[in-house]
């Protein structure tokens, strides 16, 4: 079996650039919002 | 998700949606689609294998995957999808942030 993130975890923070070109880092979002993090399969 | 987001972000979340797509695929589908919320290009997949996204059988993509992360940066909930269309009715991730609500605010 392939490794998964427990529940409790600390999310591993990225930084990337969204479809309007600014900055999305995850960690600027702790104290503030919730995250729903969606890993898509591609559009194809 | 886009039909929900309203209920997604009246319980003070925001959704990222991270793919393999390159930077202008992404920005075709969003604007394509009227995407509210934040996407972004992960081309080398190096969110994906720091979130230890699972390959399908035959190597040719990932499954879908899906988390909610609090408010300290913490993962309370994970959905590995078993096959590409897997992913969690969005009811059942709304009810997920509404008991994170009620935690903290109890």
């Amino acid at each position: 079996m392939a490794t998964r993130l427990p529940i409790g975890a600390s999310a591993p923070n990225f930084e990337l650039t969204d479809t309007h070109g600014r900055i999305v880092r995850l960690s600027d979002f702790y104290g503030k919002k919730f995250i729903v993090l969606v890993l898509l399969r591609g559009f194809i | 998700m886009r039909q929900d987001y309203a209920q997604f972000t009246s319980r003070n979340a925001e959704i990222i949606a991270i793919g393999p797509d390159g930077p202008n695929a992404f920005r075709r589908y969003w604007q394509e689609n009227d995407l509210p919320f934040i996407g972004c290009p992960d081309l080398r997949s190096r969110v994906a294998d720091q979130y230890d996204q699972e390959f399908n059988l035959l190597k040719m993509g990932r499954m879908p995957a899906l988390f909610v992360i609090d408010l300290e940066g913490k993962v309370r909930y994970q959905h590995y999808g078993h096959s590409m269309q897997d992913i969690p009715p969005n009811a059942s991730v709304l009810s997920v942030l509404e008991q994170l609500q009620t935690k903290k605010g109890g």
